[in-house]
């Protein structure tokens, strides 16, 4: 056992000293690779990451929610509907929300008002999101004002900084009491902003649907199932559309590496020559090249992925973030949740590290069974 | 939730105390005696029937636990219908357990269980009449109703 490392160990400390000779191609390589793992793990990790918050915050969303449209525009719904809703079959519970966007013209900022469910702040007083806070410098105790529906500033007593599990969705919210979010947005004291219905049995979503729209013609029902589609189609459309931009550089790179990992320069085959007349192994030779893509692979793999990891979760994808987010240009920064999914880096190394190591195998195979006087002539 | 919790509480309670019999959950070993299926996997449709020496069957559907009863000299050989305690289904709308003798089923729907199609249970007959217009459902089911002719359709 302690022969086989040793023998390992050797043809690493010759492949890596072989490496070392080569420094300007061989850094090009790694250079190029790590570059192109880097993007493609910056994808694959901000989409996952998006993809994972909007899935923590829909676990909690209710199974259907039903807001109102005229001419097919957005309206607010009026509180008696739910009556109505309740005395449907399957129906557990209608709960009317109001909620909505507040543009800050001092900060440029959006701001997403919500009156929660369960101990909503007293009138007078609000709950703000860490992105607000950090933003606006406010603190628990202080006293902030916000300009509502009129123009005219309304201030609050701040009794807690949100702190969440999902920084993307909490990071802008300001929670108020109804009172205080009426009297802030206009909407009538007998309208709400939508319904929202828990469900037991999924069987029956859209059997409940349609008889919602049986019931009041102008209302839209929105499933969860179709909510969690449509968040799914925009993130895969987003991801897809950077692959798109940076399938250019993926394709210079697979020609980059097909030309070094096929064909073999004439000085790497009088090389191999040279090996096998000091009287190395064809294995040997292999087990060379094997390690020889092993460790640029490896080293690009790396690389690429701890630096998309930084990009993604500190940097919050600086690089690409215009394209990926442009939803939410308006909205104050927000950091994603760090989370990582070994299924993908799995994937991730399964189509950069094993492809390479692999081809860069037959080449050599084929120079190392030529005899070494043919070669070195 | 709170509130919830405490109402189906009460209704175990009160259910226990009608039939002296508990709701047993199926665990991940229990086996449809007719079929063969494993039960817990199919929490919106279970049934268990219970018997007097304090054994319960669990059952993927509420058609599975019929042909279960209505045939017990083959399925449970020495058992008679008197031997039964308490029979509990899972209600459509609620999914939750609900009394099996004062059940309401609608055969014929086109809402399909573990095993195609089923006896749907509700706890009202307003929900089974409305259940039956909204899912195409043939006919209406008391518990004593069901017999083996009428469950060949559903096979």
């Amino acid at each position: 056992m302690a022969n086989v490392i040793e023998h390992h160990r050797h043809i690493i400390d010759f492949t890596l000293s072989s490496l070392l000779r080569r420094k300007g191609k061989n850094g090009a390589l790694l250079l190029v690779y790590a570059v192109i793992v880097f993007i493609l793990a910056s994808v694959l990790f901000f989409s996952h990451a998006l993809r994972r918050e909007a899935n923590l915050a829909l676990s909690e969303s209710p199974e259907i929610i039903v807001q109102r449209t005229m001419a097919g525009r957005y309206q607010t719904v009026p509180i008696f509907w739910s009556d109505r809703i309740r005395t449907i079959n399957g129906v557990i519970s209608v709960r009317p929300r109001l909620w909505g966007y507040q543009y800050d013209s001092v900060f440029q900022a959006n701001y997403t008002l919500t009156v929660p469910a369960e101990h909503p702040p007293e009138p007078g007083s609000i709950d703000i999101g860490s992105g607000i806070s950090r933003m606006r410098g406010a603190y628990p105790g202080d006293i902030i004002s916000f300009a509502g529906h009129d123009g005219l500033p309304r201030s609050f007593t701040i009794r807690n900084v949100i702190d969440h599990e999902s920084e993307l969705l909490t990071s802008d919210l300001i929670l108020l009491s109804d009172k205080d979010y009426r009297d802030f947005s206009g909407i009538p004291a007998d309208q709400a902003t939508d319904l929202t219905l828990r469900v037991r049995n999924p069987r029956e979503y859209s059997t409940i649907a349609e008889k919602i729209t049986r019931m009041f013609p102008e209302a839209r029902p929105i499933l969860r199932t179709e909510i969690l589609r449509t968040y799914d189609a925009l993130f895969g459309w987003r991801s897809g559309l950077i692959i798109v931009i940076f399938s250019a550089a993926i394709f210079a790179f697979a020609v980059f590496a097909w030309d070094k990992a096929t064909g073999l320069s004439a000085e790497e085959r009088r090389e191999i020559g040279i090996l096998k007349a000091v009287g190395w192994e064809t294995s040997d030779i292999l087990l060379m090249k094997f390690w020889e893509g092993i460790v640029l692979s490896l080293t690009a793999f790396l690389v690429g992925t701890i630096l998309a990891y930084a990009h993604v979760f500190y940097t919050s994808v600086a690089l690409f973030a215009p394209v990926l987010k442009g939803w939410s240009t308006l909205y104050p920064v927000f950091r994603l949740t760090p989370f990582i999914d070994l299924g993908q880096v799995a994937t991730l190394f399964f189509l950069t590290v094993v492809p390479y190591t692999v081809t860069t195998i037959i080449p050599s195979w084929r120079a190392a069974t030529i005899d070494p006087d043919a070669v070195m002539r | 939730m709170k509130q919830l919790s405490l109402v189906s509480i009460l209704v175990l309670v009160l259910v226990s105390t009608v039939f002296g019999s508990d709701l047993r959950k199926a665990g991940p070993k229990d086996k449809c005696p007719v079929c063969g299926m494993f039960v817990a996997k199919y929490p919106d449709f279970a049934a268990q029937i219970h018997f007097r020496d304090g054994s319960t069957i669990h059952f993927d559907g509420a058609k599975d636990l019929f042909k279960y009863y209505l045939n017990l000299p083959r399925f449970a050989p020495g058992r008679k219908p008197a031997d039964v305690s308490a029979v509990f289904v899972t209600s459509y709308y609620d999914l939750a357990p609900i009394d099996g003798i004062s059940a309401y089923f609608v055969a014929g729907s086109d809402v399909y269980g573990p095993m195609g199609r089923e006896l749907i249970p509700f706890a009202r007959e307003t929900e089974a009449r409305e259940f039956l217009k909204d899912h195409k459902g043939k006919v209406i089911l008391r518990f004593l109703d069901v017999t083996s002719t009428l469950l060949k359709p559903l096979d």
